[in-house]
């Protein structure tokens, strides 16, 4: 099992990426829905899955995890740091990194990309998959029964829809206007490494 | 963008990163799995406290981070309050408190370029499995110098954005992500142009 080489320019975007998904959670940098205090921060996770796909785009969420984990106050509200990984929030935030590669792998199944279709891929990859991951987590961190913690999470819910949304806005506009923002050639380099023997 | 990092020669500063980093891991996944008891969580913080005032940065510092928590701490302990009662709400908030209060001392007490180090010097094993180390510091160390230079961008755009009278989150999201995206192509030809292939 050899891990392909990460060519430059996807090094680049896995980067930028969760350097986006670290500016979205800045206050004031996005004031998201007026003085609600939702942060956009999800909405990066379903956009590197859409458009770096689902391995990059996991890439991209764990390199800011670990950055997160060493310290640096990159999730929203300037938190950051081991503590988050004990805390209530522990599992939306390993969510993250299943729900980029869920959605990365429905979008780019569909054949053609239509609205409805992307935003089933946004909901179950950007809120169900990240729930699934995050109530439990919740419910074992703080000893709340799954049931009430599910409850206590759907304060939540309203937001991320208009998330899943936005995501998807965003992906129908840039795969008409910016088709380049979707990586889904292969470089040459990272094909010839695999070196699949049946070709 | 600063990091958590208080300077300081207390014993806690004193020990390599790694060692530190992983050693806390555990005592935090440990306190994590305490058993819904209040002798138990009283002992967390009590440990947590003792490390703060007798081998980290002092009381002071456990102050602070402790005031910081508090909204997470009183979403936490209202949760409980409504499904479970008083005396789980107390025990299960100050043992999540603690596990917060005692992973946080790893960053108070080491810089983050330590960390840095540390993490590259602990994927050396990984070599066998294809794992670059340098490549992943660079791929790091890229995402921190970044941060700052997309969060101008992103006010740039919002200024633009308002200067033209348009308040939209939609058009706000569209033109950030292209303009991220574009920062990223000139990156990779950047690191391209410095010998990074």
């Amino acid at each position: 099992m050899a891990v392909p080489r990460l060519a430059t320019n996807d090094l680049a975007r896995v980067a930028v990426f969760a350097a986006l998904i670290a500016v979205l959670g800045l206050p004031g940098a996005v004031n998201l829905f007026g003085a609600v205090p939702v942060t956009a921060q999800s909405l990066g996770v379903m956009l590197a899955g859409a458009l770096l796909g689902p391995w990059l785009g996991a890439l991209s969420i764990s390199v800011l995890l670990v950055l997160v984990a060493l310290g640096m106050p990159l999730l929203a509200g300037g938190r950051g740091g081991l503590g988050v990984f004990v805390g209530p929030s522990a599992g939306y935030l390993l969510g993250w990194i299943l729900g980029a590669v869920v959605v990365g792998l429905l979008v780019r199944a569909l054949g053609r990309r239509t609205w409805a279709s992307v935003l089933v891929a946004m909901v179950l990859g950007g809120i169900v998959a990240i729930y699934a991951v995050g109530i439990p987590v919740q419910s074992a961190v703080t000893r709340l029964p799954l049931s009430a913690t599910l409850l206590q999470s759907l304060v939540f819910l309203p937001g991320d829809l208009l998330k899943a949304a936005l995501a998807t806005a965003v992906t129908m506009r840039l795969a008409r206007a910016y088709p380049r923002a979707f990586r889904t050639t292969v470089p040459a380099g990272a094909a010839r490494q695999s070196g699949h023997p049946e070709r | 963008m600063t990091a958590l990092y208080r300077p300081g020669r207390t014993p806690l500063h004193r020990l390599p990163a790694g060692p530190k980093a992983l050693g806390f891991a555990v005592v935090v996944l440990a306190v994590s799995l305490l058993p819904t008891r209040w002798e138990a969580s009283v002992a967390a913080l009590a440990v947590a406290a003792a490390t703060y005032v007798f081998l980290g940065p002092g009381l002071r510092e456990l102050v602070a981070q402790t005031y910081g928590l508090r909204w997470i701490l009183l979403i936490v302990f209202a949760g409980q309050l409504i499904f479970s009662g008083l005396m789980p709400a107390a025990t299960n908030t100050a043992r999540v408190g603690a596990a917060i209060l005692l992973a946080t001392l790893v960053m108070l007490t080491t810089r983050v370029t330590d960390l840095l180090a540390a993490l590259e010097r602990g994927l050396q094993p990984l070599r066998r499995l294809g794992v670059d180390p340098q490549r992943a510091s660079l791929l790091f160390c890229t995402v921190l110098t970044t941060v700052p230079v997309l969060g101008r961008l992103a006010l740039e755009v919002r200024e633009a954005q308002r200067a033209r009278g348009g308040r939209g989150v939609r058009i706000f999201a569209m033109t950030f992500t292209v303009v991220a995206l574009k920062h990223a192509d000139q990156l990779g030809e950047a690191l391209a142009a410095r010998g990074v292939d």
